[in-house]
Formats: C-alpha cells, structure tokens, sequence
C-alpha cells in the first residue's frame, strides 16, 4: 500500500512538472495566459472566489482561496471583466500576445459604513457553480444578525443554515446532515481545531474581528479534503491591512475585544493581532467571598504576509485560545487550543499555483486541586504536526486541475495524573500515550464540458498507520456489557500496530437548465481516522480524542445528494432545495454506564455499528433590498444501529432533528439603523425516558422496560433574538468608526429544555418527578460597543 | 473523581441564567419486573432480601411486595439454606455466616420464574479513625463540620469502596450522598482526611456539637460499585454535560428457559467496617 501511495505522489509530481514545461512555451500554442492577484483596494486583502470574465468569449475564471486567477486566452485583445460581490466591477481592455501578469484592486461598494465585505462572490454562483450543500457567510451579515450576549459568534451563525444544527443551547459543536460533533473537520488558517468552543460552549474560538471568510461544505466535499465524515467548516482569518494602520474593536458584557492590522511594508507585507477576553472574574473579584474564584477565557489571534517577490509569497499566523476555571485553592480547570500555520505560496508559472503549508495544532486540558492532601494534576491533550502541498493547475479556461499531498503526525495523551505534594492521597497513573500517522493524496479536476455542464470529480487516497510503542487487547465478551481485556501484545515505538488505507472518490456535476436555474448532484465518500469519545449529552471539554486502533475501526460515509437550484428576480432572491442520503459505519457508541474517562480500557466499554442520515434542505434568501434576510428549513432523520444498543434495532440519535427552521430577516431601516431578528424551531433532541421506577436502599432509580434507547424527545425548541444596530455618525474627514448593538435573546422568555430528567422530589422520596433544565430561562439583553478606524 | 464532575457540573451552570423545574411529562406505564435488593456481609447475619416489583414512573404508591417466592443461599463452601419470609417480601437467612473470600449464589423462584444473581465478599482495609473538622467559609466550602476518614487502602489496584454516614442514627441517604469510590488513583497510599460529608448532616440539618456520627466503610466487589456508580449518575442527572439517561446494571439474571423476563436491583456481598465519634 505505501509503494502504491508513493507511485500516486510521484504521479502528482510528474503531472506538476509536466504542468510546467508545457507553459513554458505558451506563444508556441497560440494561447496566453493572464494571471495575477485579486485584491481589496482599500485593505489589499484578497478576494477570495472574486471572477475574472472574457464576457466577448464567455469563459472565466475564479480567484482561488489567496486571491490568485489564471486565465488562458487565444492571443488577441479583450475586454477583461473583474467582478467580486459588493464591489464595483472593473473592466481592463487587454491586448495579449504574451503571457501576463495583472494584479488588480477593486474597490467596495458602499463604502460610507466603513465596513468591508469580505466575502461574496458571483451573484448567481450559487447556480453557476458545481458547489453544493456549501453555504459560505460573509462576517457583515453575521455581525448585523442578533447573537448571544451581543458575542458575534461564527459556530452560533453557521447553525442558521440549512442542515446544521446542535444538541442544544449550551452544546459545543455543531451537527451537520446528521453527523456527530466530531465529525466536522475544523480549520482554521488550516490548522484543526479539536474543541471550537469557549466557555463549555457558549461561544466558539473565533474571534470575529480576525475572520476574513466562512465556508461550510456539507456534501460534495472536494477531494482535497477529508479526515471527517459530515463537513468542512473552513475559517480563514484576514491577512491585514496592507495599505495603512486600521484598529478595531468592542466592548460588550461578557467580553472585549481588539483588533490591530497594519502594513509591514506597504503593498509587500501586513499584519494583523486581535484579542478577546471575557471579564466575568473581574467582577467575582468585587465580592469578597468570591475573590479567589476565577472563571475567563481569552484569545489571542495573529497573522502575518509577506510577499518576497513577484512569485513568492508568506502566510504565518496562530492562534491561542486559554479558558481558566478556578474555586479557590480547591479546583482548577484550563482547556484550550493552539495552532501556528506557515504558508508559502509559489507561483512557478502563469497557471500553475502551489501553496506548502507547514502546521502544528494542540488541544488541551488539565485540572486539579492545587494543593492540600488530595491535590493532584490531570493532563490530557491531542497534538498535531502537518505538512501539505497543494497544487492548483490551471491547465485549459474549461480545466483546472487541483492536486497534492498531505502527511499529519499526531500524539494523544489521553490521560495522565499526577500528585502535587507529598501528603497526597493520590498515585502518579499515566495512559499510555498514543500515535499515529495520517498520509492522503489526492487529485481533482474542475471541468466544464459545455456551458450547461460542467464537473469536478477526483480521487483521494488517504491512509492511516496506528503507531506503538504501547500494549494492545483484544476484547472479549458479549456487546452492551463492558468487555474483558485479553491478548496483550506489545508493540516498539514507531512500529506500525495497525494500518488502514482507503480510496475516497469524490464527484460533484452541475448542469444548467436556464439562465436561472440549474440541477446539481453529488457523491463523496468519506473516511475519519480519528474519534471524539463522548458519552454525556453535550461534548465536554474532558472528552478525548482517540485515533483507530485495533479495536477502533476508521469510520465511513457514503453521501448522496441531489438539489435543484434556482435564482429569481435578476439574482435578488436566491432558492435551493437538496436532499441527502447518508450510510455511515463504524460508528461508535458506548455501554450503558461507560467510564470514557482515564480507563486504560476504554475500548471495553465501546460499541460500534452501522449509521444513517437523510433528508431535505430548503433555503430561500432575499440578497438585495432595505430587507435581507433568508428562510431555512431541514426535514431530516439520523438513526444508527448497534450491536448491545436497544435489542439491536435502529434508533434515533440524540442530536436526530425531525424539523429544524431558522428564519433571519434584516431590516436597514436608516442609513444608520439595522434592525434583526432571527427565528428558530427545532423538534426535541432525542432521550429515554423511564417508565418504570424501583427502589434500591431508599433511593428510587428509573427504569425502562427493553432497555430501549433515545425512546422520547424532550419538547420543540424555539426562541426570538431580537437586534438593532445604530451606527455613528459618518464624517468622512474622519477615520474614526462606531456603532452600538442592542439586542435580545430568547426575546419571549421561552424556558427551552436542554433535557428532562428524572428524580425523586427531596423532601418527599416517594414522590417522583420530571425535572426540565433551560439553559436560559429568561430573556437575555445586551448592549454591545464597537468601534474601527 | 466525582468530585470534579460535580465542579464542572457547578462550573457550566455557573455562569448561566439557567432554571430548572418540575414539568409533566406523559410516559406509559411499563409492566412490573421484579426489583431485588439483597446484601450479605462478612458481619453476623441475619442477612435480608427484600423482593419488589417496579411500578409506573409517577406511581407514589409503596412497591407491590413479592410474597411466597423459594430463596436459596449457597456459599462456595457448599453451605446451602433456603431464606424465610419474615414479612411480606421481606427474606432472611438463619444460619449462614458471610465470610471474606467467599462467592454466593441466590437463587429465587417466583412468579413461575427462576432468577441467580451471583457476588462475593472481598477483602477489606481497617479504618484508622473518623474525625470531625471545623472548617470556616471559603468560597467552595459552608462553614461547619465536615467528616473526614483516616485509613490505608490495602495494596493492589481492583478494590472498591462504598461509605456510609449515620448522623444520629439517621442514614445520609439523598441522591448525592451516595459515595462510592475506586483505588485506581490512591492505591495502597494512606488516605489521611478525605472528606465523606459537607456540613450537612442527614435531612440536611448541619453537624453540630454532641452530635453522634457513625461511619461504615464497605468493601463491595468491581460490578457492584459498577452497580452503584450508574445508579448516582443516573439519579443525579443534571447539568450540561449529564450521561444520557439509561437502565442502571443488575446482577439478578433470569435463568428460566425460554423467558426474557428481566429484573432489576442487586443482591451484594460485602464487607462492614464502622467507626464513630461523637462531635465535640
């Protein structure tokens, strides 16, 4: 298998190099290439999927995720269109008789706000495109839509698309077409974030004044991607303001942020640092009792580009998140993630592009009780190191090849404790430490057959090498029980335990059916070679991430999608709807009463089974008009089947959304008033309930007849957020920027159940309740302050 | 180690206006099972088996007794003794004496079906003493007596513990006042003042001065501290990161062939070790 993988990167290299030689002659052909960078005028960052159109030849082109286009023309002269949604077109007349290079600087529309839109694309790309179940959301329409506390939040906003959804509240991460949380690969600048949220899941780890751009790809995921099974949420963070010093930031009441972007030198290099904390331990400090308490969360986000020459350019940039957590000298608790991303982008020639990505990224947590006799420290942390190359070859205006390789070494600490002094209880007790290798390779190709059809399908080879040293079980004993370790092998460190090679072809078409409307379908399979253990309702910071094994089977999806896509009134409405069928294996769940945490036997109290998810997604958005805003809804269903797991028969997943709606409008109502409001509806997350109760020793314990699972739903979400925005006043001798957002969460006080428990009441045992928990039981203003210049 | 689920627990609910109360909820009535609750201990019997039947979820009425059922007591010795009703439900051994070391199978027959449930009595550590501490307001701890344990834990991973406060002669027995431990973390080490209670004593009345508090330290087999563990995580079930709700574990199987007829509760051997104090 890795001479078979070998042969398939040597086959990459050759097309590359081939790729080179055969521009190096382009006048010999008779064609040219016009290439270059596609830029903000007033910021230099690039415009990520702005379009580059000979309008006399109807061909184009794209500017991939740096910013760069490649056009291949016959000689002549044209009329070049450049066009980027919510700038003002330009048109550059060109005579080419020789390859050339163009850089261009469009300018934003409706600049008096002072706010950038840093994403949009073609007006009618969605039904241009062989994209589909993606959905991408420009920060502007995120900033101006009521969130938490007044916290702009991307993880929160994504969740108002079709097919993505979360288990409540709360909940950290989110659910895409029926997958699990740790099914959705998260990148930012690249990088994998294992845990995208602060403070257990109220707010995700990104910071919004350092995004450039959001793209979510739930279906058709190209094949330079994979590693997850449900989705693609890919963050880019800006790359500062290459033309002038630009300073932004806010004050809110859970947190503040600030943001600093500047040149480095003009026009060659920028960067940008941006900062959050959240000051909830200020006011602890106030109350006397309280002082020693501490509970914040903080992030740090920081990038940086240099352009070395005309074909070279360098991306650094990281990111470090730190939540902290502490009662005195009693308990501590500190969870984060950090990554740093170097990029090199390469042009070798007019139409072939590469970018080599160099990263590393941690998720941690320790807790433990300082000191005292039971004082201890617990670790647990999963580290990544990566290498990637990616190739984009822009072979034909009808073909675009995208290839390249990627290796990622990982290490996982899943657990290790440690006493703190010498008069504690405790005993220094480690897991062993594991490792593993995950290679992927891959090659697609962008191809448009004719005007209406148009494809991009390749291949991705991906393997996976579980790494000793360590000691390896095998399990024996009946499914749903824990199971009993046998078989103990030994294994040196860096020996290959167990190896797992997979083909995952991907495929998306498009084909127009009028100006206006188009059918698109697609089909990818998917593998993950890496599994979120998880046993409690929401993901919590303590869970650990474990990698195949032995035992662990890497899981696979199967996805099938279809959609129709339909544009109305000049590209002011656009209206899709698609559905989905998924086949999942390997899925993992757990024994009823399963101990995930620090058990070097983890794998006895594990379960695997097959999975599947299907359903419908509509979506109907209004892009243009004082009022904006877009209707979701997603009728879907997410079952799995496992062995030990309710007598063996399907059952619902507990993050399973029978009706899931979200509607947003935005109302600009002055030049300086926007008023929001979104609207959510969402069935029960699925749960078991008891019907039946005993008594052991005074204590009344449930219990459910067929020990039956995920039998009941606890009742419908819904909840109204409410927001107005008031922008200052424009003076445009003034840099100076700011705007104040009011708004209201759960704006009719809905107590929304997270779940519905069970117990008996306190002062009278005998007596038996249903107990709800809201997360928020009540209405939730804020006011939040932000300011640019 | 429950302890810091119940901090993290404190920790995500902290921050958050959140609100929990009492809502109705229609669930169907499922049919009765027999609920066993049994115990042997290495202490001078009479030991006793209690046999219920669950009842519906919302039911207050007192369980429904299994009266006339054939229990039979066997110990690895070869001591066999069939247990006497002494009240409705209610069964108690005469002679048979637990015995550290020892394997027991119950056997009971009722209602045409025949159920074992097998245990053992482990070995057990001794308890050095109990104390009484005062300790003042912090930010994680109310001002008043707590009750510490001083002890060794026998050397050698795999035992497992439960521990019992009697404060005035009345069991702490609220949901959260179930404690039952492991020595993965502290095996073998000398566990000097870990806190067995808050300041709240039993009905939730603080310890105080001349109040007798006695301690029962019980050394219970691996499956059932497996028991007891998912029976307090599933009757504390709160919170943000609360297990999904699921049938707590028996060790009663069913052995009539053909019937899938399933029970619930636990028939446990265990050892008993006690120590009191009286506060001063």
């Amino acid at each position: 298998m890795l001479r078979l993988f070998a042969l398939f990167s040597f086959c990459l290299i050759v097309l590359s190099s081939a790729a080179w030689a055969q521009s190096s002659g382009p006048a010999a052909t008779g064609k040219v290439t016009v290439s270059g960078y596609l830029k903000d005028a007033a910021n230099g960052e690039a415009l990520v999927g702005a379009t580059v159109v000979v309008k006399s030849l109807g061909v184009g082109a794209t500017a991939n995720e740096y910013g760069f286009y490649s056009l291949t023309l016959p000689q002549g002269t044209y009329t070049i269109t450049y066009t980027f949604l919510g700038y003002e077109p330009q048109n550059v007349p060109l005579t080419l008789a020789d390859n050339q290079t163009r850089s261009i600087r469009l300018k934003a529309q409706g600049v008096q706000t002072g706010e950038v839109v840093v994403t949009g694309q073609k007006p009618d790309a969605n039904v241009r495109s062989t994209e589909m179940g993606t959905n991408r959301l420009d920060m502007k329409t995120v900033k101006l839509v009521p969130a938490l506390l007044g916290e702009v939040d991307v993880i929160r906003s994504i969740q108002l698309l079709p097919g993505i959804s979360t288990v409540g509240e709360g909940a950290s991460g989110f659910n895409v077409r029926g997958g699990g949380v740790d099914q959705n690969l998260i990148l930012l600048d690249e990088a994998p974030i294992y845990n995208a949220s602060h403070l257990f899941g109220l707010f995700s780890t990104f910071n919004p004044d350092a995004v450039k751009d959001i793209k979510l790809v739930k279906g058709g995921i190209p094949a330079q991607y994979g590693g997850r099974l449900s989705s693609l949420l890919d963050v880019r963070m800006k790359e500062g303001n290459t033309q002038r010093l630009g300073v932004s930031g806010g004050v809110g009441l859970i947190m503040s942020r600030l943001a600093v972007e500047a040149p480095i030198v003009k026009d060659k290099g920028s960067f940008i640092v941006a900062g959050r904390r959240s000051y909830g331990d200020l006011f602890l400090k106030l109350v006397p009792d309280q002082k020693d308490n501490q509970a914040y969360f903080y992030d740090l986000s920081a990038k940086a580009n240099y352009t070395l020459g005309e074909k070279d350019r360098l991306y650094v940039s990281g990111y470090l998140g730190r939540d902290v957590f502490a009662f005195g000298k009693a308990f501590k608790n500190t969870l984060g993630n950090r990554t740093g991303t170097v990029r090199w982008n390469h042009v070798f020639n007019s139409r072939l592009f590469a970018n080599v990505t160099a990263l590393a990224s941690k998720y941690d947590y320790g807790l433990g009780v300082p000191e005292g006799n039971q004082s201890f420290e617990w670790k647990s942390n999963i580290v990544n190191y990566s290498l990637k190359a990616d190739f984009n070859y822009y072979r034909t205006p009808q073909s675009t090849l995208n290839f390249g390789a990627s290796a990622i070494y990982y290490t996982f600490l899943p657990g290790q404790v440690t006493p703190l002094s010498a008069n504690s209880i405790f005993r220094p007790i480690a897991l062993d430490n594991q490792q593993a290798v995950e290679y992927g390779a891959y090659i697609d190709n962008e191809q448009t057959f004719s005007p209406r059809l148009s494809a991009q399908y390749g291949l991705r080879l991906s393997m996976f090498d579980y790494l000793g040293g360590g000691t390896v079980y095998d399990y024996e004993g009946p499914n749903g029980r824990q199971k009993t370790p046998v078989n103990p092998r030994q294994y040196g460190s860096g020996e290959v335990i167990k190896r797992y090679p997979n083909l995952e072809p991907r495929a998306s078409l498009r084909y127009v059916l009028t100006d206006n409307s188009s059918l698109k379908a697609s089909y990818n399979r998917m593998v993950q070679y890496i599994h979120l253990v998880s046993n409690t309702t929401a993901s919590s910071p303590l869970d650990v991430w474990t990698p195949s094994t032995t035992n662990i089977k890497p899981e696979h999806a199967d996805q099938l999608a279809v959609g129709y896509f339909r544009n109305f009134q000049d590209n002011a409405y656009e209206a899709s709807v698609e559905v989905f069928g998924k086949r999942m294996d390997n899925q993992i769940d757990y024994i009823n009463g399963a101990n995930t945490l620090l058990n070097k036997n983890l794998e006895a109290e594990l379960l695997y089974g097959v999975g599947r998810a299907y359903g419908a997604e509509f979506y109907l958005k209004k892009n243009e008009g004082k009022m904006t805003g877009w209707i979701s809804y997603t009728l879907s269903r997410s079952e799995r089947q496992i062995d030990g797991i309710n007598n063996g028969n399907w059952y619902v997943n507990k993050y399973d959304k029978t009706h899931y709606l979200s509607v947003v409008g935005i109302y600009t109502l002055s030049p300086r008033w926007t008023v929001s409001g979104t609207f959510n509806y969402s069935t029960g997350i699925a749960t078991t309930f008891p019907d039946s109760r005993y008594v052991y020793q005074g204590l009344v314990i449930p219990n459910v007849n067929g020990d039956v699972r995920n039998n009941y739903r606890v009742p419908a979400y819904h909840r109204l957020d409410l927001a107005a925005t008031r922008e200052g006043k424009v003076d445009p001798a003034k840099r100076w920027h700011s705007s104040w957002t009011f708004s209201v969460y759960n704006a009719y006080a809905r107590r929304n159940a997270y779940s519905i428990y069970f117990r008996q009441n306190e002062d009278n045992p005998a007596k038996t309740e249903a107990v709800r928990l809201a997360v928020f039981g009540s209405v939730l203003p804020s006011v939040s302050y932000n300011f640019n210049f | 180690m429950n302890r810091i689920a119940t901090f993290l627990l404190a920790a995500g609910l902290l921050s958050l206006s959140s609100c929990i109360d009492v809502v109705p909820v229609e669930i169907p009535e499922g049919k009765p099972l027999l609920a066993v609750e049994g115990e042997i201990t290495d202490q001078p019997g009479p030991y006793y088996v209690t046999l219920t039947k669950t009842a519906p979820y919302f039911d207050e009425a007192e369980l429904p007794r299994v009266t006339g059922a054939v229990l039979t007591l066997q110990d690895s010795e070869g001591h066999l003794e069939t247990l006497r009703e002494v009240s409705p439900g209610r069964y108690a051994t005469s002679t048979l004496r637990g015995k550290i070391g020892n394997q027991y199978v119950l056997t009971i027959k009722a209602e045409g079906e025949e159920y074992r449930a097998e245990t053992e009595i482990r070995r057990t550590p001794e308890i050095d003493s109990i104390r009484a501490e005062f300790r003042a307001k912090s930010p994680t701890e109310d001002e008043g007596y707590y009750i510490l344990y001083y002890g060794k834990e026998t050397p050698g991973v795999g035992d497992y513990y439960r521990f019992k406060v009697i404060h005035n002669g009345r069991l702490l027995n609220q949901p959260n006042d179930l404690i039952v431990t492991n020595d993965e973390m502290v095996d073998g080490n000398y566990i000097n003042g870990v806190e067995l209670t808050d300041e709240e004593g039993a009905g939730g009345v603080p310890f105080k001065k001349g109040d007798k508090v006695r301690v029962e330290a019980l050394s219970i087999p691996r499956d059932y501290f497996y028991f007891l563990n998912e029976m307090a995580t599933q009757i504390n079930n709160v919170g943000l990161f609360a297990t999904p709700p699921a049938n707590v574990r028996t060790n009663v199987r069913n052995v009539q062939p053909g019937s899938e007829k399933a029970a619930v509760g636990y028939f446990a051997g265990h050892t008993l070790r006690a120590d009191s104090l009286v506060i001063e």
